[in-house]
């Protein structure tokens, strides 16, 4: 009995092969939206997502407090991190050796540097010769300072991709040759160790200029301590062991910090913690919520889609009433009549789906192949955009193949 | 119990569309015997579609009772009436009303669909049943590539593809040039005659009504043997009965 509806829908989907295609335009529309909404959402989430990965998500870092965030108590230099923060953390790291791994200032500085006569503005960043170990900063040529040059503050540093080629031009011929050679900044000449490799988008290194912290703080920057407090950081990042510390390492930290900034019990903490997790997070969120309501979007136009079924079948109901008739003269039940339109709503909705469904492998692979991505088409996207569609085609048939399926037999037989 | 496949006692049906109150069947009372011929015949308007609506399950009778093949079928559902039509009732209409996307098989699959036969006997049964009405070389062709006479042929095999006890005809040759009306007729009769199936036919026609078994004759939905005559120029003498049987009158 199914065969014989599948057939009979096909048969009269056929018969008006094109009022069949524009009755399915909305579902057409929807699903291919909804897949290919669903499979580049998914692709963009595991960009950013493998995009962390890479600047390890076993880190966290300290940033200074907001003076202007509500419960901020009100005193000069509210919120900065110094040296003296740096050390308490520090300690802290050599007590909980099975959670932490390393510790290193971020002293970032906004700076002019040259190269001959080219002069670019750039971010030095002082640190430490661990800060491979929190960030990812591999290296294309030369090497990264060492312990004993980051404790001597020797004149050395390790550039950014983009920082090199706006000093020595563009290309990797261009950057190998940097290596060895001296810049300067401040007035101070800077002999490079090596070349970063470029990583592009707004986290990346490519724009800076590694420094040991000591270099920063006493040949670039002059004086840059805060009153009481020692030198000024912009930020401290420290590396855990594994993922599974996170919480474990915030609440060490919260406790380490208040106690070193003397905060009050009660009041707000005067620093922030940033681990990755939680900028992965509210990045997957502003994602999410983006897929979501571009996929609501294309709900509603399946929506649509079905009340467009739905007018073609009360149309088409109407037009077959004898049909309908004579059907029932010839012993067919009510349900066989109604399963007999809904088959073929559904069959509508579901050849719109596929073709709509079409359309979206096809756009999606053209993007994946553009973009160097690989397969990224969503089979759950896509199976979701079927039951949908077939959803769609049995709730909107079901009134008019209802409607059908009560006809009486004279009535619809004496139609005219 | 009789051997009757239709008892029908007192049955009226009024169509009630408000201002106008028709009055179609007015207390008819009629039974068929099994492997009887049947004409209904009568003025026009005189209710003889009606009375093979209401044989055929098609409409309910207003009041009244109605016996097929001893069934009462007053307390049959939509569902078992339309597996009475399936099973015993062959329709054949003035106008075919053959599914004009279907081939002549698959229009004539159609009752067996319902019956849920398998497709391979469907199919089966129904290039015989085309065959059996010389039609075994139309099988492929839509109603638009059959001739009035084929079209009718293929509504037959329809009518009869599962084997019903009741061929209820409207008019069947109406539509028809008078050979190919006597051509449908005389494959009613060879039907009736071989495999005993009851057939009640509506006709104008006085020469098929003297043919048949009997004459159920209306007129203004009452059973009236005047008008036979009046309309049809048949005489009889029996004209005090119910239900007329005129077994070939002059
Ligand atoms: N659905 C309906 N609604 C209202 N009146 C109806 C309906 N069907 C039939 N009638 C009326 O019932 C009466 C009998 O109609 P019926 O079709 O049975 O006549 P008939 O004898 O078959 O006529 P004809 O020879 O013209 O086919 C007519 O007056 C007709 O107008
Ligand atoms: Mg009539």
């Amino acid at each position: 009995m199914w065969g014989e509806q599948l057939r009979m829908a096909w048969q009269s989907l056929r018969a008006n092969t094109f009022r069949s295609l524009l009755t399915m335009l909305g579902i057409i529309i929807g699903s291919s939206t909804l897949v290919s909404v669903l499979s580049l959402g998914n692709a963009l989430q595991g960009q950013v997502f493998e995009r962390f990965i890479d600047l390890g998500t076993r880190r966290v870092a300290i940033l200074p407090g907001d003076p202007d965030a509500n419960g901020a108590r009100v005193s000069s230099g509210y919120g900065l991190l110094s040296i003296k923060d740096f050390n308490a953390l520090a300690k802290m790291v050599t007590t909980h050796p099975e959670i932490f791994r390393t510790i290193v200032p971020e002293v970032a500085l906004k700076v002019r540097a040259r190269s001959g006569t080219v002069e670019v503005d750039s971010l030095v960043v002082g640190t430490g010769a661990d800060y491979q170990k929190v960030q990812s900063v591999p290296l294309e040529s030369g090497r990264f300072f060492t312990i004993e040059e980051e404790q001597s503050a020797e004149r050395v540093a390790v550039l950014g991709s983009l920082v090199t080629e706006d000093l020595f031009g563009k290309g990797a011929e261009n950057r190998a040759k940097a290596v060895g050679q001296t810049i300067i900044i401040n007035g101070q000449s800077i002999k490079i160790l090596g070349v970063i490799k470029g990583a592009g988008g707004p986290f990346s290194s490519d724009q800076r200029i590694l420094v040991p912290a000591g270099t920063a703080r006493l040949r670039i920057a002059g004086n840059q301590d805060l009153p009481g407090r020692g030198l000024k950081m912009s930020s401290i990042l420290l590396g855990l062991r594994t993922e599974g510390v996170v919480t474990k390492a915030e609440s060490l930290i919260t406790t380490t910090l208040r106690d070193a900034r003397n905060v009050p019990v009660g009041a707000i903490d005067d620093f922030k913690i940033n681990s990755p997790t939680q900028a992965l997070g509210i990045l997957n969120g502003i994602n999410s919520a983006i897929t979501g309501f571009i996929a609501v979007v294309a709900g509603i136009s399946l929506v649509v889609g079905g009340i467009g079924i739905m007018n073609i079948m009360l149309v088409a109901v109407t037009e077959r009433t004898r049909e309908i008739g004579v059907r029932k003269a010839l012993g067919a039940t009510d349900r066989d009549v109604l399963g007999q339109f809904v088959i073929e709503a559904a069959t509508i909705s579901l050849i719109g789906s596929l073709i709509g469904i079409g359309f979206a492998v096809a756009l999606v692979l053209a993007i994946a192949s553009a973009a160097g991505l690989g397969m990224i088409l969503s089979i759950p996207a896509v199976i979701i955009s079927l039951v949908f569609a077939l959803g769609i085609g049995i709730g909107f048939g079901y009134y008019p193949a209802k409607r059908a399926a009560l006809l009486l037999p004279i009535e619809a037989l004496r139609y005219e | 119990m009789s051997t009757d496949v239709v008892a029908i006692h007192n049955v009226s049906k009024i169509f009630d569309g408000g201002d106008n109150r028709v009055v179609a069947l007015d207390n008819v009372s009629v039974t068929i015997a099994k492997g009887e011929m049947v004409a209904i015949m009568g003025p026009s308007g005189s209710g003889k579609s009606t009375l093979m609506t209401i044989i055929g399950l098609l409409d309910v009778p207003t009041s009244g009772t109605y016996l097929l093949d001893g069934i009462e079928t007053s307390v049959l559902d939509r569902t078992a009436q339309a597996g009475v039509r399936n099973q015993k009732l062959g329709f054949i209409f003035q106008n075919f009303n053959l599914l004009p996307r279907l081939s002549a098989l698959q229009n004539v699959a159609l009752p067996m669909v319902y019956a849920r036969v398998s497709v391979s006997e469907r199919e089966a049964r129904a290039k015989a049943a085309l065959e059996a009405v010389g039609l075994g070389n139309r099988l492929n062709n839509r109603p638009n590539e059959l001739s009035g006479g084929q079209k009718q042929r293929v509504a037959i095999a329809r009518a009869l593809v599962n084997n019903p006890a009741i061929l209820l005809a409207d008019e069947p040759t109406g539509a028809l040039d008078s050979r190919t009306g006597h051509e449908i007729m005389a494959l009613f009769r060879q039907l009736n005659r071989e495999q005993g199936i009851t057939v009640v036919v509506v006709t104008h026609d006085a020469e098929v009504g003297k043919q048949m078994d009997r004459i159920v004759s209306l007129r203004d939905g009452q059973l009236n043997m005047e008008a036979l005559h009046e309309y049809y120029g048949i005489n009889t003498d029996d004209l005090g009965r119910v239900v007329t049987e005129v077994p070939h009158v002059g």
